[in-house]
């Protein structure tokens, strides 16, 4: 039986209270503001911008280092600094090269991890005070609502139906059953950050995938009360090397905040060859490293996150424009690979998003016939500068750190080009090598002082979901989990997933997969790094999911 | 505008959203110069539509029929439909009730028109009514309005609507009349049962003084009713962390953790429990714990008063027996 759902109608519907989402609806509500007070016709509401947030509020799934280039926000909100919760500057920015025991920092900090005159900042509290400033604009933020499907009109998107509220496991209705609403809208804004499920749905519905297929890394990072005097506000430092291999591309993070607190973190890229190699335990690995075990001696774990970031940059960012959709933010892979900044681009591109809605709206005319010009607006903003000169910057890494630095050394002097132009890239999962009947190693166990299994870590992740509610990982296919993976790759969901979800158990004489959903901090490692791509990441029930308030 | 309310009673005894309604009802009425009826339906209710006959209304209608004793979506919606073809309202109103969420929605349906469900309110502009209903969980209201021929149907939610401003009827007397509705048996495809309180075997493991936790050690759901022996042997509640649970091993109202319950016996018996922080933050607070792993290493060791290192294959049922010797 069809469901006769409720239709809500909107102007603008944005997917996500992210930087990319928040801003965009910010800046439309102020020109539309401007453009009614100047008595410009049509006249415009700001009620008809609606936003939806999975996360039970705004900022609790936001999850960064974070160090922010304050740019895009001075021009979003000019009197930033009067309010905004801006950490601390940063003072001191350091490369750090670890080997197992030592370390040295490089005498002169290389450009891309230059860090002055951006801040340390809490993601989710900075998104917390946006969206303040959003909902007093006359915004509708509706938290504890996720976009579960997108409503698809002419040659793009037409709006988005919510998540049904209140199946049990079997998908049946319980007492407080409420199905989905259908929010029909002009322009739908995808903002869901990293590998979004819907935006992932457009993209290879509508083909709009770049040369380049996204490439994505998972950031892990704990949130630390130190003893006083272990580091100075503003100091951040990013390591390279060790625990991770040449033939890897990542490193960790340190950043000194206020209140003697650090966050610190590895960032690994998921197209490695081992599909055994368990990021959650490189980087409590990387932890016991003497430079951070003198940092957090005496300190105590506050909080835990896990996320997925977009590496791919200028090659790899889809078609960011449909009839009645665009795609902003990490979803539209607006992000710095080689200086690791996102927050500012995203920013902007909600902004500039929200100036091309500004004019379509007034024009009465949502197609790509107006909404193209979202492309030309960052062709023509500091997104293009920025993401062009390091265009092949991630690409270069492919075959490990020395190629990396030498071809990445030559774009440095070539405005980005380097040798080859556009630089290829594989989807992250192929990179896997079989485990041609390799035994399995043993799991980190941690110590719980200094390094924690990851049940302990997700405990200090605030996860909490319905409990009684359809799975919301979506394997397609339970068989090849249990005799395909097991032979070939040894079941790498087990290892790649930071919030241990995934785990095979003992069935006669075989394994098969046990899926704790309830644990899963929303971080889409698991959607992009099967290395079957059938497993897919689908949103809850709205609420659910981690809590990274002062993160 | 003419306007039928549909009361709502069980057993004799009112559902007092009813009289809720009846104060939506009654200001539409004055807004929009009508005419109010209110329905009271069932058998042996003649007591009720004398009650409500007190308040201001036009009549009351007594909808009476030994088919109607108890209720059932068919009976109703076939009785009602009568009603309403005869008294012909422009707008039938209802308590949103449960039971109006049963069978309202089928009685419009079965006329060919659609419902309003669930209204925190109306206005009248403009000649035309207008109704206010939440959407997104209270975070926003939207405006709903007819179009189309009447009748009509919306309910209201409880509490939107405050009873005691319901106005008496001037005489104290409104006219209660009997309308009478044919309804066969074979018309009726539901069988009321016996009315029976939510029987939730809601165990309150809070209020447990001994439990017997099971954990991932238990390995298979036949194993469960050893752990069960033990428990009855003690006097003990069973519970379970959470993997139990999420396999349907035992209900979820048995889990203790964080997203379980949080317990505080004096006697807290961890069988193959490994002692996640998860489940440890639920149980911690017990006067006394007894850890049965295999593990030497289990967490939950850490936080055992007395830590058993072996099979609870051996434990449990060695325990069972000896309990059950001492019982004599």
């Amino acid at each position: 039986m069809a469901i006769l759902r409720e239709q809500l109608e909107a102007d603008v519907l944005i997917v996500g209270a992210g930087p990319a989402g928040l801003s965009c609806a910010l800046h439309l509500a102020n020109l539309i503001k401007k453009h009614n007070a100047s008595g410009a016709k049509p006249e415009l509401s700001a009620e008809n911008i609606y936003v939806l947030e999975k996360g039970r509020e705004i900022g609790a799934h936001q999850l960064s280092g974070a160090i922010m280039n304050p740019k895009a926000l001075a021009e979003l909100v000019p009197d930033f600094e009067k309010s905004a919760p801006l950490d601390t500057p940063v003072t001191d920015s350091a490369a750090l090269i670890f080997t197992k025991k030592s370390w040295y920092r490089t005498p002169i900090t290389p450009p891309p991890f230059d860090n002055s005159g951006n801040y340390v900042i809490s993601l989710s509290k900075m998104m917390k005070w946006l969206g303040g400033l959003v909902e007093a604009a006359g915004v509708n933020v509706f938290k504890e609502f996720g976009g579960a499907e997108l409503i698809y009109e002419r040659e793009g998107i037409g709006g988005v139906i919510t998540e049904d509220k209140g199946l049990d496991k079997n998908g049946k209705p319980k007492d407080n059953y409420t199905p989905g609403y259908e929010l029909r809208s002009k322009v739908t804004v995808l903002a869901e950050g990293p590998r979004g499920s819907l935006t992932k749905q457009l993209v290879a519905k509508k083909k709009l995938d770049n040369i380049n297929p996204q490439s994505y890394g998972l950031g892990i990072k704990e949130l630390w009360e130190v003893q006083p005097g272990k580091i100075k506000p503003g100091f951040v430092a990013h390591t390279l090397g060790w625990p991770l291999s040449t033939k890897m591309y990542g490193g960790g993070w340190i950043y000194g905040l206020s209140n003697n607190r650090v966050s610190i973190g590895l960032v690994v890229a998921l197209e490695y060859a081992d599909p055994r190699f368990d990021p959650h335990a490189a980087f409590q690995t990387w932890k016991t490293h003497p430079f951070l075990c003198e940092l957090l001696d005496g300190g105590k774990m506050v909080r835990y996150g896990a996320k997925s970031l977009p590496y791919g940059g200028w090659y790899a960012m889809p078609r960011n424009y449909v009839d009645g959709g665009l795609i902003v933010g990490d979803s539209g892979s607006f992000l710095d690979s080689q200086r690791l900044k996102g927050v500012h681009l995203a920013m902007k591109s909600g902004m500039l998003a929200a100036e091309t809605i500004f004019e379509a709206l007034k024009e009465g005319d949502t197609s790509t016939k107006t909404l193209r010009l979202y492309q030309e607006k960052i062709e023509h903003s500091y997104i293009k500068d920025e993401l062009w000169k390091v265009r092949n910057f991630h690409q270069s890494f492919h075959n490990g750190l020395f190629e990396g630095l030498v071809l990445s050394g030559v774009q440095e002097i070539t405005g980005g080009r380097g040798l080859v132009d556009p630089m290829r890239t594989h989807e992250g999962h192929e990179a896997y090598t079989q485990i041609h009947g390799r035994t399995a190693p043993e799991r980190f166990k941690g110590d719980g002082q200094l390094t924690f299994d990851r049940l302990t870590d997700v405990y200090h992740s605030g996860t909490r979901h319905e409990e009684d509610q359809p799975c919301h990982l979506k394997v397609h296919d339970l068989n090849i989990c249990s005799t395909r993976c097991v032979e070939e790759y040894g079941n790498p969901c087990q290892y790649f997933c930071p919030a241990a979800v995934y785990e095979m158990v003992k069935e006669g004489n075989g394994v098969k997969l046990k899926i704790n959903a309830a644990n899963c901090v929303h971080c889409k490692t698991c959607d992009i790094a099967d290395p079957y791509q059938i497993i897919d990441w689908t949103v809850p029930e709205g609420g659910g999911g981690p809590n990274y308030d002062g993160m | 505008m003419n306007i039928l309310v549909v009361t709502e009673q069980r057993q004799g005894k009112w559902n007092n959203t009813s009289f809720e309604t009846l104060v939506a009802a009654q200001q539409i009425t004055s807004a929009t110069s009508g005419t109010l009826s209110v329905v009271v339906i069932g058998k042996g209710v003649a007591g009720l539509a004398q009650e409500v006959a007190g308040e201001n209304v036009a009549e009351v209608l007594l909808v009476e029929h030994d088919l109607l004793e108890n209720y059932t979506p068919d009976g109703y919606c076939i009785a009602l439909k009568q009603v309403i073809e005869a008294a012909k309202p422009d707008l039938v109103l209802f308590p949103h009730t449960y039971q109006v969420r049963d069978f309202a929605p089928k009685l419009a349906a079965s006329l060919g028109k659609g419902m309003v469900g669930d209204c925190i309110g109306f206005r009248h502009e403009g000649g035309k009514l207008v109704f206010v209903r939440q959407m997104f969980q209270g975070r926003t209201v939207a405006d709903v309005t007819f179009t189309g021929a009447a009748p009509w149907f919306a309910s209201f939610q409880s509490g939107a609507f405050r009873a005691d401003l319901l106005a008496a009827h001037p005489s104290r007397k409104a006219p209660v009349n009997a309308v009478s509705v044919g309804l066969k048996p074979e018309q009726i495809r539901t069988k009321p049962l016996e009315l029976f309180k939510e029987a939730k075997s809601s165990v309150d493991l809070t209020q447990a003084r001994l439990i017997v936790a099971i954990g991932r050690g238990i390995k298979a759901p036949e194993n469960i009713a050893q752990a069960e022996a033990l428990a009855k042997a003690m006097g003990a509640e069973i519970a379970a962390s959470r993997p139990i649970c999420d396999e349907g091993w035992l209900p979820m109202e048995r889990q203790i953790g964080s997203s379980g319950q949080t317990v505080a016996p004096k006697l807290y018996m961890a069988l193959g429990i490994s002692g996640a922080i998860q489940h440890v933050v639920g149980m911690k607070g017990a006067r006394t714990i007894v850890a049965v792993n295999k593990d030497q290493n289990a967490p939950i060791f850490e936080i055992a008063d007395y830590g058993v290192v072996g099979d609870i294959f051996e434990v449990m049922p060695a325990l069972t027996e000896e309990l059950q010797k001492t019982k004599g």
